[in-house]
């Protein structure tokens, strides 16, 4: 249904990557504006790769990366203006406080002081780190960091968020906080991609699914639609993304 | 059921990993390759005793009839490189308590964690020892071989030091970590081992510098002042020189006496060792505040990069320390300076390659820092800046704060003669551009906290960085002497750097 959309954010064609072996091999992905796209596959199934790829953290081999209409590879600061990338291991420096780290970003982005400002304010109040606004990084534990972060790729007001399992580590309430705060900028009209191990967060937040194995994507479609291609109905998403996986194994 | 832990048993595990880490250090988490190890430490053997050879040799007819002024040369000597081992050794131990590595392993084990301690301490006798062999070595051979069997009797003497140095830093620690407490120690213990390793050499250098105006140690403890303050040959302090020189009695106090040092707190503070370890590990930086978010606003992208360099460095003062402390070594260059203001400027023309060198190192140091110590390379890469634009902003970085630093030293050679303050000024920026164009090419992304581990990660990076610093430093004496022969180092200089580049890593 979402593939209707006028608009896609995020095109991705015939990518490919090789290390020893081929990590990513010519993957084809769409994303259409404003949705919440999961992307979900085994241990080493190169989903990792793809969207440090499509974050520009990484040169692909051959393919095409569109952003907006923005040729990501021939316009790289162009399609980062837009873009925000959160990993699973929070990036920020110990010693500066989430207000300055917030700042800095601000200004990386090239955005109004004044204005990045008060979105900071905003966000560090909605992420409950106001009362640690001004503390530095270092003692903060893995959720707080990982809020921080978060803080940090949404006060640029990008078009399109790039997660790579960005729960991990994440308490209850923690989690929570972060999927709400994805939930709300995706209803704004925010892209968001993200890869997660956590099967029942794509399936309640996304919109759509795509299934990645050895580099290419095998399955995809919005969780019924995943289900009539693996051939089991009523199923929950853990049962069609292993009936789907074991499809692609090698016979043993 | 057997014992947890015995002493056997984690004598063994902590030689295993004591061996890993030599080959580590060796090989740089490269591939072992015996052969070329050997190689290295023939030739490495081979240059240590040409080198020991050169300083050594004119004192092998030595004997315990050489008097004060001999034993004053030898305890001299001697205490230059207890107080370099002491200053390992306190380091050593603070990482001890500080490393968390397999600690809470141990804690949740039933083996007893003052077992561990003890053995811990004992292996930092022990590779204390092999430094303190690596550096008397070569020197107690050429003895032996030049001047007769009586000098072996300093191998003996070497070791006891280095155990010596082991129970002292053990007892220093100590001190620091019950008066200033775990959240402290850490950085006072980095201060204090800079400090302790530098002290003498750089005092020794001082009172020379200002008694008889020279920076060579030697000279000063051949002097006539120094030798009328000296008590005579057969006072206590001269127990040491004469067990090197070969008197069985003196040996026996030196070993039985550091023996002492080394076992006595050991006994004494191994309950509290574990205590130690507890307490760093719940060691809470207190939400320290930070409001320097306005130092972020308006400023273009590259200015950003710098001040976020410049705060780092700033806020992390056992990083400032590691970097910094090589510029103790600046104090005897300061004080020449100030010595010979308004003499002659011969004696200026050595501020040149000491300035030189220190810039170079000092560079090597923050570039890594900046390039290969970014603690969130993601967010630089997925940042709109080109990666051209990045580097080139933490490049300038460095090359503000090494300028910097020295700019008082030229502003006081400026005043003398603004023809070798130019000389001084262009010869900083180049050694320190150098080492920073070494680190960028060989740059390995790693956390900030790794910094001290940085020169086992590429033997090549270091080794071109410090010839890099000799030959700048070489070129901006001869060019300070207003020699034309400066531009042969400057181009064994550039030639250094274009082999390093044509070896880079792709």
């Amino acid at each position: 249904m979402n593939m209707e959309r006028t608009v896609s954010t995020l095109r991705v064609a015939g990518l490919r990557k090789s290390f020893q072996r081929p990590a990513v091999d010519g993957l084809d992905l769409r994303v259409g504006q404003g949705e919440f796209y999961a992307l979900l596959g085994p241990n080493g199934a190169g989903k990792t790769t793809t969207l440090r790829m499509v974050a520009g953290l990484m040169q692909p081999d051959a393919g095409e990366i569109s952003i907006f209409g923005i040729d990501a590879l021939a316009e790289p600061i162009a399609a980062k203006r837009i873009t925000a990338w959160v990993s699973d291991e929070p990036m920020i420096y110990d010693k500066l406080s989430p207000t300055e780290y917030l700042a800095f970003i601000a200004g990386l982005w090239g955005m109004d002081a004044a204005a990045a400002e008060k979105k900071a304010e905003a966000l560090l109040e909605w992420l409950e780190l106001k009362p640690h606004a001004h503390e530095r990084c270092e003692d903060f534990s893995k959720g707080m960091r990982q809020k921080v972060a978060l803080a940090g790729a949404l006060v640029h007001e990008p078009k399109l968020i790039i997660l790579d399992e960005p729960l991990t580590g994440l308490d209850a309430r923690a989690a929570r906080l972060v999927k709400d705060a994805l939930l709300a900028r995706v209803r704004q009209g925010c892209t968001v991609i993200m890869t997660t191990h956590i099967l029942e967060v794509a399936e309640r937040m996304a919109e759509r699914i795509g299934v990645i194995s050895r580099g290419r994507l095998i399955a995809e479609g919005t969780l019924e639609e995943l289900r009539k291609q693996s051939g089991s109905s009523n199923t929950s998403l853990e049962d069609v993304f292993l009936t789907l996986v074991a499809e692609q194994e090698p016979a043993q | 059921m057997t014992e947890a832990a015995s002493w056997l048993w984690l004598a063994r595990h902590e030689g295993r990993l004591a061996w890993r880490d030599l080959r580590y250090l060796m090989t740089g988490g490269g591939r072992w390759r015996g052969r070329n190890v050997i190689i290295v430490f023939v030739l490495l053997g081979i240059g240590l005793h040409l080198v020991a050879l050169g300083v050594v040799a004119p004192h092998a007819d030595m004997t315990l009839a050489a008097g004060t002024r001999g034993f004053t040369s030898i305890t001299g000597s001697v205490l230059l490189i207890f107080f370099l081992l002491l200053s390992q050794a306190l380091e050593q131990v603070t990482r001890l308590f500080y490393g968390r590595g397999d600690l809470d392993l141990f804690r949740s084990s039933p083996a007893p964690l003052r077992r561990l301690f003890v053995i811990r301490v004992l292996s930092i006798g022990v590779s204390t020892t092999v430094m303190a062999l690596v550096v008397a070595l070569p020197a107690i051979n050429v003895l032996v071989l030049l001047g007769g069997l009586h000098w072996f009797t300093a191998l003996a003497v070497a070791v006891a030091g280095a155990a010596a140095t082991s129970g002292i830093a053990l007892v220093l620690a100590s001190v620091l970590f019950d008066t200033l407490g775990p959240r402290r120690t850490r950085f006072a213990a980095q201060v204090a081992s800079a400090i302790v390793g530098s002290a003498f050499v750089i005092g020794v250098q001082a009172v020379a510098i200002l008694s008889i105006g020279t920076l060579s140690p030697r000279a000063f403890f051949d002097s006539d002042l120094v030798l009328s303050h000296m008590p005579p040959a057969d006072s206590a302090l001269w127990i040491p020189a004469r067990a090197i020189l070969g008197s069985g009695w003196d040996l026996a106090i030196t070993v039985i006496g550091a023996a002492a040092v080394l076992v006595v707190p050991m006994i004494l503070l191994s309950d509290r060792l574990g205590g130690y370890a507890i307490a760093t590990a719940s060691v809470h930086q207190g939400g320290r505040r930070a409001w320097s978010a306005r130092l972020f606003h308006t400023v273009s992208s590259r200015q950003l990069l710098q001040r976020k360099e410049w705060i780092l460095l700033v806020r992390d003062p056992w990083l400032a320390s590691q970097t910094l402390m090589q510029l103790l070594y600046l104090i005897p260059a300061a004080l020449l300076l100030w010595r010979f203001y308004g003499d002659s400027r011969g004696a200026l023309i050595v501020l040149a390659p000491v300035l030189t060198m220190a810039a170079g190192q000092l560079g090597g140091g923050l570039s890594w820092l900046a390039v290969s110590g970014e603690d969130a390379p993601d967010l630089i890469a997925s940042a709109p800046i080109s990666p051209m634009r990045n580097l080139s902003a933490k490049v300038e970085a460095v090359l503000i704060a090494v300028f910097a630093i020295f700019t008082p030293f030229l502003i006081g050679i400026l005043t003398h003669s603004w023809v070798m303050a130019l000389v001084v000024s262009v010869s900083i920026v180049i050694a320190a551009f150098s080492s920073t164009l070494i680190q960028i090419w060989f740059r390995s992304q790693a956390r900030r906290r790794y910094f001290r581990r940085r020169q086992t990660s590429s033997r090549i990076a270091t080794f071109a960085e410090a010839f890099s610093s000799v030959a700048w430093a070489s070129a901006a004496a001869l060019a300070a002497n207003e020699s034309w022969y400066a531009v042969a180092p400057a181009v064994v200089a550039m030639l250094v750097l274009a082999g390093t580049w044509s070896i880079r890593p792709r």
